[in-house]
Order: structure tokens, then sequence, then C-alpha cells
């Protein structure tokens, strides 16, 4: 028998907690990089700095080791990284918590939609950055 | 530590240029990042690219931001929403990749140019937008009952439960697509195309289309936003400093908005809009050496095609007003 899932209210506390952890991390990075004077060896006067084309998210490493390694250094553009991450993927959660949604409501129209979605979504994700 | 300090105000500046932005988008409707786009390019220095990166996470800040206050009222149609991201994601990925293919070959400047025109046309179908707040009826089609797009909601201003029926599927979704193209393109929300979309094509009520609209801006977005990533248009200080911003601004805004009695201040909020998309417009000529004028000349162009425009739209909207009044 279908269920009715309070789909509105999950929603609304998966966007602010994302939004929320998101901006803590972003925070924390650019406190870190103030502190430090530094990311990645990079100095923040460097950092800061528009007008230089080779600073930018092309220098992250975005494997889990990668990552882990930044924050365990406690890299201020690692951090920045994670918030900015957690950002893009508080709206994606949100559409798989629609497919759970429309999985409960025996709804298989909407379920296909959703998931031609969220395979758009990880298509730009995964496959488009290796064929560039 | 003066070079320190210095920097630091670089970043306070701009997160203060962010929340002018998220102000001034929220209380248009047009959100932050249109805003945050000619802000940081025109008057910061910043090249487009980085704008356009910071400003597609900004935008994914503020619809989910403001999305977790609208879904829980239960005004948001996610099913409508969820159905249309398939025309807007992907359009999202041509426009992205079309993006990408532009700054490879160093065509900034048709950036500005579309850029500058999507920011004038969206000013026309938002200043006219919201006379009724529920839609008259249109008859059920087959995407109708096919695509189950009846809902409702509670509507505290009216006091009532208001009942829909959403129609022409097809059409919106062929609107989102180029909806979503903009938004990657560009590295804007496209609110104003999105309302479109379900406003006038589906026939949804006001408060149901832009919450909704609100809502799939960030899924746009974050699709455009992990493409603009690998190509690394995305500065990190930057847009941290513009998420924060944009955040705080739009927060500002939608509290401002309630207060904000006198209808006709927006037409000065539309004035600076309009002001921004013709210097985008004008800077793009410049930038390809199309047309040679001086700076001033540059703004004084602006302010008067900002004047003509908004002056023309208001009294056209004022003989509108009369002309239902008379009725």
């Amino acid at each position: 028998m279908p269920r009715e899932i309070n789909i509105d209210r999950i929603a609304s506390y998966t966007l602010r907690t994302g939004v929320l952890t998101s901006v803590t991390f972003i925070i924390l990075g650019v406190i870190l990089m103030f502190i430090k004077g530094e990311a990645s060896g990079y100095s923040i006067s460097q950092i800061s700095n528009f007008q230089d084309m080779t600073i930018n998210s092309k220098l992250i490493s975005l494997s889990l080791s990668g990552l882990a390694s930044g924050l365990v250094h406690l890299d201020g553009f690692y951090f920045i990284t994670v918030g900015l991450w957690v950002l893009i993927f508080t709206p994606i959660s949100v559409v798989v918590i629609s497919i759970i949604t429309f999985i409960a409501e025996e709804n298989p129209l909407y379920l296909v939609m959703a998931i031609v979605v969220l395979f758009n979504l990880f298509f730009a994700m995964l496959v488009i950055p290796r064929l560039m | 530590m003066s070079s320190l300090l210095l920097i630091a105000a670089k970043f306070l500046s701009i997160v203060i240029g962010g929340i002018f932005a998220g102000v001034l988008g929220s209380l248009t409707g047009l959100g932050g990042a249109t805003v945050l786009v000619p802000l940081l390019t025109l008057f910061y220095g910043v090249p487009i690219i980085y704008a356009t990166g910071a400003s597609l996470i900004s935008t994914i800040a503020t619809s989910a931001g403001s999305a977790s206050a609208y879904t829980k009222q239960k005004i948001t149609n996610i099913k409508v929403g969820v159905g249309l991201e398939i025309a807007t994601t992907t359009g999202a990925i041509v426009g992205s990749l079309t993006a990408v293919e532009v700054y490879d070959h160093h065509f900034q400047w048709i950036i500005y140019v579309i850029f500058g025109l999507v920011l004038l046309m969206s000013l026309v179908p938002t200043v006219q937008r919201g006379k009724y707040e529920v839609p008259q009826h249109i008859k059920p089609d087959w995407s109708s009952r096919l695509f189950q797009l009846a809902g409702s909601y509670y509507d505290a201003r009216l006091k009532k439960k208001v009942d829909y029926v959403g129609v022409r599927w097809w059409l919106a979704e062929s609107i989102m697509f180029f909806a979503g193209v903009i938004s990657g393109l560009l590295g804007i929300g496209s609110g104003a195309l999105k309302v479109l979309g379900m406003d006038w094509a589906m026939n949804l009520p006001m408060k149901v289309t832009t919450t909704t609209s609100n809502f799939m801006i960030g899924i746009t977005a974050a699709t455009g936003s992990s493409i603009y990533w690998y190509e690394g248009y995305i500065q990190l200080f930057l847009a941290a400093a513009a998420a924060i911003g944009v955040l705080m601004g739009s927060f500002m805004g939608a509290k401002i908005l309630v207060k904000i009695t006198n209808k006709d201040i927006r037409w000065i909020f539309f004035g600076i809009l309009s002001f921004l998309g013709v210097e985008m417009l004008l800077k793009g000529f410049i930038t390809d050496k199309i047309i040679i004028i001086s700076s001033a000349l540059e703004v004084a162009i602006s302010l008067v095609a900002a004047v003509v425009m908004i002056g023309s739209l208001y009294a056209k909207n004022q003989r509108g007003e009369k002309h239902a009044q008379g009725n």
C-alpha cells in the first residue's frame, strides 16, 4: 500500500543542515587561511589575487585521501572545498529523498524522472570531467 | 601585517558586495547571482570566469537556504520541480560546456553581452508579474493527468486553501531547458525563466511558481558547479566570501521584503538592475573593441538607457493599473 511520507519536512531539514554545515566549513577555512597566512603552499596575497588564473579549484585534489590529508593538515583551501562540496550536494540530497518518497508512494513515473535527474547530476560530476 | 589587514578588508568588501547582491536579488525576485556577476566584474575587477563561478556557488547557497523555509510551508510542489529538473539539468550541462568552449577561445565578451541581454529581458516579466495571486482556471489537459499536476496549498494572506491544476507540461519542459542553458552559461539561477515556464506555460499560482523555482535553482546550479569546479572557474577566496555575503543578504532581503508596503520602491531596484544590464552589454562590446568609448560615456549611456527603460515600463504598468481599476 502506498504510504504518505512528509517529504516537505525532511527536505526542509536536510537543506538547512546542509547549508549550515557548509557555511561552518567555509568560515573555518577562511579563518585558517588568515591565521596561517597561506593555504596549500600559496601565500594569502597570491590567494587573494583574482588576476592570477592559476590558483583556483583546479589545484584541489578531490580524492578522499587528498581531502582527508588536507583537513588533517588544517589547510584552509580544503576546509573551503569541503564546505563548497557539501553545498553542491545539499540540493542533490533532496533529489535522493524524493526518490525514496516516490518508491514509498509507488509512483513509477516520478521515480523514473527523479532517477533521470540524479543521472544528469552524476553525469556532470563524474563522466564529463573525464571526457574533458 | 598591514598587507594581511588589507587582504582581510578585501575579503570583507566582497562579503559586503555579496550582501548587497543578495538583498537586491531577493527584493527584485531575480536572485543574488544576477546582481553579483555585474557587481564583481564591473566594480571589483574580477575576471568574468571567476565571477560566474562564485555566483553559481552563491546561487546554491541562497536556493537551499530559502527553500528550507518554503518547503516546510508545503507550498513548493516537489513533483513539478523534479519533473522539470530533467530539462534544467540537461540544459545546465549544455550551458556549462558551452561556457567552457567560449572561455577556451577567449570569447569573454560574448558572455558579457548575453548576460546583459538576459538581465534586461528578465526584468520585463519580473516587473509585470504578480498581478494575480491565483491564476484563472484553464481546463486540465492530458499532461495534467499523466504528470499528476494537481496540488493545493494554504495561502496565509487569502486565508484559504488554494487548489490548482498545472497544464502544458511539455511547454514548461522546453522553457526549462533554456533556463538550464542560461544557468550553466552565465552562472546564475535564471529564476525569471523558470517562473515564466511555470507561471505562463503551466498556469500555476505565483506562490507555487516562485517557491518551486527557488527549489529547482539549487539543483540546476549544482549540475553546472561541478563542471565549473573541474575547469578551475571557482576561485576559493572569492567563492567563500561571495557565498557568505549573498546568503546573508538574501535572508536580510526576505525580511525587508515583508516590511515594504510601498510597491513603488521596487522601481528603484529595477532601475539599478537595468543600469547593470546595460553596463554589462556595453562592457562586452568594449572588451572586444566593437565600440570604443570612454568609461564616463559608458556610465552616462547606461544611466540614460536604464532611466528610459524603467520609465517606460513604469508608465506602462501605471496605465495597466488604471485600466484595471476602470473596469
